[in-house]
């Protein structure tokens, strides 16, 4: 074969794979988009997961009772409309509205809001409109339930409510509490750990050994970590599915590649820093914390955010770890600390709720995080490069 | 032509081994105080591992064995002075300009700092005097909180050797300070260091033998780690006695 065929054929492998490469992300990028983006609401990203019900007690307005011909319903100052599986829903709600100064039972204020579904007032449950859709119209049922609500004008009455959930509140703060709870863990040892390597250990037979240690740590599957961390911190040391369980293992998980990461950039740090810095006789604990380490930042930075980028898309060793309860933990560790990042929500929700359109939003959520992490490590990278260069 | 001086460094049976490896041969020399001293000899002949005896810097290097002994004012630096405190009286500059990245000022302040000066004003002080010894002070003193890395190489070398001043040593090293600059800062390292040898004990390090025999007042000759010659400048260049030491300052070979 002569060389341009040759060169040829390379070309054509080489771009061809380039192209694939390009095609496969832009497709399952817009694959993504193209089903979560309808479950992307205001809702979505402004709500509990679950539905909660609260009991409160609302000093109703005095005065006329009955019901507008729009729904609005003047004891309550707010506009009404019936709900496909209980109650009523609020739509619209005055400004200065009786149900803004609800109290619940613990005698805190609990503001309704729109959608907020009315199921019992008093003891008096209100039916859905679907069992008693064949004897009445919507306005005939909507009137009767102003009925009720006139009876008690003027009066405080007990509610029953159900603000309804859907969206994504909860596996936010819980990733948020993750990234930050797993790097308060990770990032100070692993910081440490690179500078023993780099800047104390004797070059030698052990260091060699340590080394390869982490090479494999890294290497080793995250269920692996998972196994473990589920054997170790949630039932030894009974923290239980939780978030420390959770961040202690994401920390084991992520401290080989921050010290690799720090280590390297220790590594390039030039050497006649150390011997300039040692030659005017500082110690060399002083060379490291005001010369070393600010040298070391940009790296040090950039490591610590593909490290949130790790603990953003983790999921197997969560799964073991932390749970997957859609709520925000309330502890570190027991019994109420449990909680599902983004990802492990994704993950239940395919899995055992089918609900891909839900998943697929947080899919998009999950996306924009890892663009904008890999965004700003480069726009680190380039700053401080530039700063010291300068 | 020179008034005997006092002693500053005595060395005695001299060696140095980075492993199996002997870089130094059985030096023994003394090195006057308020002088210049060159060493000057081909790249590898041990020239750089000598001058770091000198304030310890080869403590660093895993692997290397130090016989024999040096003394500073009659003690031995190895056994009786605790090695911070030497270095604070040895101070170093190297090849490459090497500022830390921070600003003049804190490149100036860094030394006085770790020593445990804190006061602003005392600071000043030093920064100003410091970079005035070093005659760069004219062309920095508006710049002093820009990165050090943003001047010319020359003044980034002078700024360096500010720094080691900075400490108050009695000693300094200077590795090749002028190998990486143009000829103009060159001039300047040179002027610089003669002035400075009326305060300090200055020993250099040279390729260039123009460098040597123009500011020097002894030099050394090395080759493949041994001390070949020394003696004062004009003898060493004008007369040497070794016909090793001819054949290098002839360019007949290095
Ligand atoms: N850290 C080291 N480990 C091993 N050998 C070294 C080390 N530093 C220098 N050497 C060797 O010691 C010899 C002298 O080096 P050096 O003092 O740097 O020479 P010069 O400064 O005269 O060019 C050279 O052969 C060099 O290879
Ligand atoms: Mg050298």
């Amino acid at each position: 074969m002569d060389r341009r065929k040759k060169d040829g054929i390379a070309n054509f492998f080489i771009y061809a794979s380039a192209g694939i490469t390009v095609f496969l992300l832009v497709f399952i990028i817009l694959f993504i988009v193209i089903k979560g983006l309808p479950g992307i609401t205001i809702d979505f990203l402004t709500r509990n997961y679950e539905d909660k019900t609260t009991y409160v007690n609302i000093q109703l307005n005095k005065g006329e009772g009955g019901i507008g011909e729009d729904g609005y319903l003047p004891v309550l100052g707010a506009y009404i409309t019936v709900n496909e599986q209980k109650g009523i829903a609020l739509t619209k709600i005055d400004k200065d509205s009786p149900v803004k100064e609800a109290v619940d039972g613990l005698g805190e204020v609990y503001a309704l809001k729109n959608k907020d579904t009315l199921t019992k007032i008093e003891d008096t449950a209100i039916d859905s409109y679907e069992k008693v859709k064949d004897s009445m119209t919507q306005e005939e049922y909507l009137k009767n339930i102003a009925e009720i609500f006139s009876e008690y004008a003027g009066q405080s009455v007990k509610i029953k409510v159900v603000r309804p959930g859907g969206g994504i509140v909860p596996m936010v703060v819980t990733t948020f509490y993750m990234i930050v709870l797993s790097l308060l863990i990770a990032a100070p040892v692993s910081i440490l750990a690179a500078i023993y390597l780099n800047e104390y250990a004797v070059k030698g037979k052990l260091l060699n050994i340590i080394h390869f240690a982490i090479k494999n740590l890294a290497g080793i599957p995250s269920i692996i970590y998972g196994l473990f961390g589920s054997l170790f911190f949630v039932q030894i040391l009974k923290m239980q599915y939780s978030l420390l369980s959770g961040a202690m293992t994401i920390s084991i998980i992520l401290l080989p590649t921050i010290i690799t990461t720090t280590e390297e950039t220790l590594k390039t740090i030039p050497n006649t820093y150390r011997e300039s810095s040692l030659g005017l006789g500082a110690t060399k604990l002083q060379t490291i914390t005001k010369v070393i380490l600010p040298s070391a930042v940009p790296g040090i930075l950039v490591a610590v955010l593909l490290s949130v980028g790790r603990i953003v898309g983790e999921s197997a060793a969560l799964l073991l770890t932390a749970g997957t309860v859609a709520q925000i933990p309330k502890a570190l560790f027991g019994n109420s600390a449990s909680g599902a990042t983004l990802t492990i929500k994704a993950y239940t929700l395919m899995k055992e709720e089918n609900d891909l359109t839900t998943a697929c939003a947080i899919g998009i959520i999950l996306l924009i995080i890892i663009i904008g992490i890999n965004i700003s490590s480069k726009l680190i990278t380039k700053k401080l490069l530039q700063k010291k260069g300068a | 032509m020179s008034l005997q001086k006092k002693c500053k460094f005595q060395v005695n049976d001299l060696n140095l081994f980075y492993g199996n490896f002997q870089a130094l041969k059985n030096i023994n020399m003394d090195i006057h105080e308020n002088e210049i001293t060159a060493f000057i000899g081909p790249s590898g002949c041990g020239k750089s591992t000598f001058l770091k005896t000198i304030n310890r810097m080869n403590d660093l290097i895993d692997g290397v064995i130090i016989e024999g002994t040096i003394k500073m004012d009659g003690v031995d630096i190895y056994s009786d002075i605790d090695v911070i405190k030497l270095r604070k009286k040895v101070g170093m500059v190297f090849q490459q300009p090497n500022p830390f990245p921070m600003s003049i000022y804190d490149n100036v302040a860094y030394g006085p700092r770790v020593h445990g000066i804190k006061k602003k004003a005392q600071l000043d002080e030093i920064v100003e005097e410091s970079l005035k010894r070093a005659a760069v002070w004219d062309e920095v003193k508006d710049r002093l909180k820009k990165n050090a890395l943003s001047v010319s190489g020359g003044q980034q070398q002078r700024v360096c050797i500010a720094r080691a001043l900075a400490v108050e040593p009695d000693v300094i090293l200077m590795d090749e300070p002028t190998s990486a600059l143009d000829p103009i800062s060159t001039m300047k390292i040179e002027d610089l260091a003669l002035e400075l040898k009326n305060k300090y004990t200055i020993i250099i390090v040279t390729h260039n033998m123009q460098q040597a025999s123009r500011i020097s007042d002894r030099t050394a000759f090395f080759l493949t780690g041994d001390m070949i010659e020394y003696g004062e400048t004009e003898q060493i260049f004008n007369n040497p006695k070794e016909k090793k030491t001819e054949d290098y300052i002839t360019g007949r070979f290095g």
